[in-house]
């Protein structure tokens, strides 16, 4: 009899199962493929690796505004699919290392539940007292004639490309859809986005959405939205605009990333009477399903498909399953999108605070207000929107776009968790020079209004 | 000319310095210069010098105590010169210290001294170190009731320090908001159990007016009395059938006219329960002021119907219409909700079946009113459903057993079985 069986081993998954080893439990894991989940091998990690790639490509090309000349500079695919693999492969190792430290028994195989406290997996069953489903998601399909053709690439079949495509039609505008455009666009793709929404979904805040959106096209993107798609069909993208039937041709391949769809077929949910929808598992901010016993994290419950979200998740699943009082505070969790120019987003935005009736201040400070930006953008553009309460003063929600703004978003993140107002942030020392003084610059100006 | 030497102050947070060792003592000659004593801030041992040549006149503190900057230590001068005039206040004479706790509970800072210190400080309680103080008002954090692990009680910073990090702390928000009247929950739901704004309760309302006055009335009621409620039904098939005649008429009279009158009926003839009950005497009281409960907008309202005995059916019911409305309107007379010898309240309207009503002493009984519902009765061998209304008698029992209360909601049922006849023909 196990503590607790997580089902995947995604950043969900793994990350619960450590934590309860960690706690001194009876831990088993079980993975039907490689630890690490969509992010290690089709999700975070890999597109993170071509970005980086694509972004040196651009400054290569813009290194003379630098003080550098380079002559020839292009993309050598192959060489950056072996850093990939490399970089996934050490990572792999890490999580296996991090599995055995933490005393996870990690089962391989495919699991289905077999009631409140059994799981079958390779023809045995496994009992626990809990167990933990941190089954993930897949790439959805729509039904568009076509979409099965050959040359259409769902994101994971396309980081396994070997020559980079000449045009590019790409099914989706959410931040996965953008930051491949962003990587092919640097590579020297005609890269065309479709999506049926008024606006990129890549980000939550209008602002935002908007800004990223005309930086992109300033890359070279081409921009198909309140478009729908009819057929694929000849290399040719057929769809429906404001303006009638139209198609975009001599499409050498199709990136489908219209959405994604929770992991739930087979898992033996309907007999343990696990309550789910279309959007996936539900729970509670504990990371309860309605079974005692059984818990969800991740992708699964269709919440928020982040892999730091899955594992926050997972391990609140883990201490309450374990007497330690937790839950998951959704409104502080930071969305990033490594485009380049970086979109993160953290809290509430405009819509949702005038929806809730909540009075807020904002300020939206350039990136150049901090003069690490200017130094490390030459040209670059980005903001700040800093939005704050109006009566008592304390950070709702912050919003940005420009580079280097993922690796101080977690500081917006911990004003909302903490409540800060203007006056508190005022006294934090932000180091200089940084960009992230841009965010100190937009919470005061937002407390000053 | 006698010299005071002040306790310096050797930084510029510094508030207060530990005498560590006096190094001249009372009488002894010091030259300037001379180091007469050491004293000790959080940070570092420094020394005192002698501002001028000449006699220790007089030392104020002992050794080991917490002194506050700028205040006198001692005095120096020549023999035979007055060192009082420099005594700091609440400073004893050095001789007269004993026990160390006393030291402790002396080391309050002046008055002067205490207007410049970083917040404020649980008087009466134990002494915190320098250090402590320190931590508290780098913190703003000055814990209650504190005993600390030091000498006397004394709260030391690593108390301090212990009780800082354990105790739920508040987001700058949830403090605001806890200012201003809400509540905080023990622990909250943020990171380390932070008290955010959504963990607080609403403010507490504070009863006033009307409401106020109930609650008062009703507490005391239950804490002086000793009551106790009585159920039964009357058949309320004369009562309906009149009801329906005076309507017909276009009388404006209604049930609870009609319970109230055959109320004022049976109490003329039992006025054993027309009485009030004072520091131990019972006074019967030959006028029926009858109290009706209304329920207003601004709470629950009892109009008196004075001298009630001496109103007909029409009369009784015009008044307590015209005394309902002024209740309801705010209009009523401080004398027409006063004086109250016998209550009734009616919540038959709601539908409610029976209930427990709360006397106004010094009245000694209160009667609830509740819904008219069908009943089974055996008649002639046959189970028929007649109307009932429901009755709740209260009574203090310490005037009144439960055999008179059950005579009187006898007499009570014959009133209103026979209310027709004692309504008299109809207008």
């Amino acid at each position: 009899m196990y503590d607790l069986i997580v089902i995947g081993g995604g950043p969900g998954g793994y990350e619960a199962a450590a934590h309860a080893g960690r706690l001194g439990k009876r831990v088993a894991l079980i993975e039907e493929r490689r630890l690490g989940g969509v992010c290690l091998h089709e999700g975070c990690i890999p597109t993170k690796t071509f970005l980086k790639t694509a972004g040196l490509l651009a400054a290569c090309r813009q290194a003379e505004r630098y003080g550098i000349r380079v002559d020839g500079c292009r993309l050598d695919l192959a060489a950056l699919q072996e850093r990939k693999r490399r970089i996934v492969g050490t990572l792999e190792r890490g999580i296996e290392t991090l599995m055995k430290r933490s005393g996870v028994t990690v089962i391989r195989g495919r699991a289905r539940l077999a009631g409140r406290n059994q799981v079958r997996v390779n023809g045995a069953t496994e009992e626990a007292r809990n167990i933990l489903l941190a089954t993930g998601s897949r790439p959805l399909v729509p039904s568009v004639e076509g979409i099965t053709l050959n040359r259409v690439f769902d994101s994971s079949a396309i980081l396994e490309l070997e020559e980079t495509p000449r045009r590019l039609a790409i099914l989706g505008s959410d931040y996965i859809g953008l930051e491949f455009a962003g990587f092919f666009a640097a590579a020297g793709t005609e890269v065309t986005v479709l999506d049926a929404s008024a606006e990129v979904r890549a980000s939550a805040d209008r602002d935002v959405a908007r800004r990223l959106e005309e930086a992109l096209r300033r890359q070279g993107v081409r921009f198909e939205l309140s478009t729908r798609v009819t057929r694929i069909e000849g290399g040719a993208v057929h769809y429906e605009g404001p303006a009638g039937p139209a198609a975009f041709s001599e499409v050498d391949a199709v990136l489908n990333v219209t959405g994604r769809a929770p992991r739930l077929e087979d898992l033996g949910l309907e007999e343990t009477g696990v309550d789910f929808d279309g959007r996936g598992i539900r729970t509670s901010e504990l990371g309860k399903t309605n079974v005692p016993g059984i818990w969800a994290c991740g992708d699964v419950t269709g919440r928020m498909l982040l892999a730091h979200a899955a594992a926050r998740e997972g391990i609140v699943a883990v201490n309450n399953m374990f007497g330690i009082r937790d839950r998951v505070r959704y409104e502080a969790i930071p969305v990033v999108v490594y485009t380049h120019p970086e979109a993160v987003s953290v809290g509430r935005t405009e819509q949702e605070l005038e929806r809730q009736g909540i009075a807020y201040r904002k300020a939206m400070v350039p990136m150049a207000a901090a003069g690490r930006f200017l130094i490390e953008q030459e040209g670059g553009a980005g903001f700040v929107k800093a939005l704050v309460d109006a009566r008592y003063g304390h950070v709702l929600g912050v919003h940005a776009l420009g580079d280097g703004a993922s690796e101080f978003i977690f500081a917006a993140a911990w004003m909302i968790e903490m409540e800060m107002r203007a006056a508190e942030v005022r006294e934090l020392v932000f180091p200089h020079p940084t960009v992230s003084e841009a965010l100190k610059e937009a919470v005061l100006a937002a407390g000053r209004e | 000319m006698a010299t005071p030497v002040e306790m310096p102050r050797p930084g510029i947070t510094v508030e207060e310095c530990l005498l560590v060792k006096w190094r001249v003592s009372k009488g002894e000659p010091v030259a300037a210069g001379q180091v007469i004593a050491e004293i000790e801030t959080d940070k570092a041992g420094f020394e005192v010098e002698a501002p001028v040549d000449g006699v220790v006149l007089e030392t104020f503190f002992a050794e080991g105590e917490l002194v506050p900057v700028f205040t006198n230590i001692c005095v120096i001068g020549q023999p035979g010169e007055d060192a009082g005039p420099f005594r700091p206040r609440r400073a004893a004479p050095a001789a007269e210290v004993a026990p160390k706790e006393a030291e402790v509970s002396r080391v309050q800072p002046a008055p002067d001294v205490a207007a410049r210190t970083a917040g404020p400080e649980p008087a009466g309680e134990a002494a915190f170190s320098p250090r402590a103080r320190r931590f508290a008002g780098e913190r703003g954090f000055f814990p209650q009731g504190v005993r600390g692990s030091g000498p006397g009680g004394r709260v030391l910073e690593e108390d301090l320090r212990r009780l800082y990090f354990a105790a739920p702390r508040t987001s700058p928000v949830a403090r605001e908001l806890i200012a201003s009247g809400f509540v905080a929950p023990a622990e909250g739901s943020g990171v380390n159990r932070l008290v955010r704004a959504a963990d607080l309760a609403e403010p507490p309302l504070k009863l006033a007016g009307v409401r106020e006055i109930i609650a008062r009335r009703m507490r005391e009621s239950l804490a002086t009395t000793a009551q106790y409620t009585l159920d039964a039904s009357a058949d309320a098939t004369g009562l309906l059938a009149l009801r329906r005649r005076l309507k017909q008429a276009g009388v404006d009279i209604n049930i609870n006219d009609l319970v109230m009158f055959c109320v004022v009926r049976a109490l003329v003839e039992m006025p054993e329960l027309n009485a009030e009950f004072i520091d131990g005497r019972i006074y019967r009281r030959r006028s029926i002021h009858l109290g009706f409960a209304c329920d207003t907008p601004r709470g629950l309202i009892v109009p008196v119907i004075k001298d009630s005995q001496d109103l007909t059916l029409e009369e009784l019911a015009t008044r307590a219409h015209l005394l309902a409305e002024q209740a309801v309107s705010g209009a009523i007379a401080p004398d027409d909700i006063t004086g109250a010898t016998f209550t009734v309240s009616n919540l038959g309207s709601f539908g409610i079946e029976s209930f427990t009503p709360i006397l106004n002493p010094p009245q000694v009984a209160l009667l609830g009113v509740n819904a008219i519902q069908l009943k089974p009765v055996r008649r002639n061998g046959a189970v028929e459903f007649v109307e009932h209304i429901g009755l709740s008698l209260t009574l203090d029992h310490q005037v009144i057993d439960g055999a008179l209360g059950a005579r009187f909601l006898g007499r009570l049922r014959e009133k209103i079985e026979g209310v027709e006849a004692l309504a008299g023909p109809p207008a």
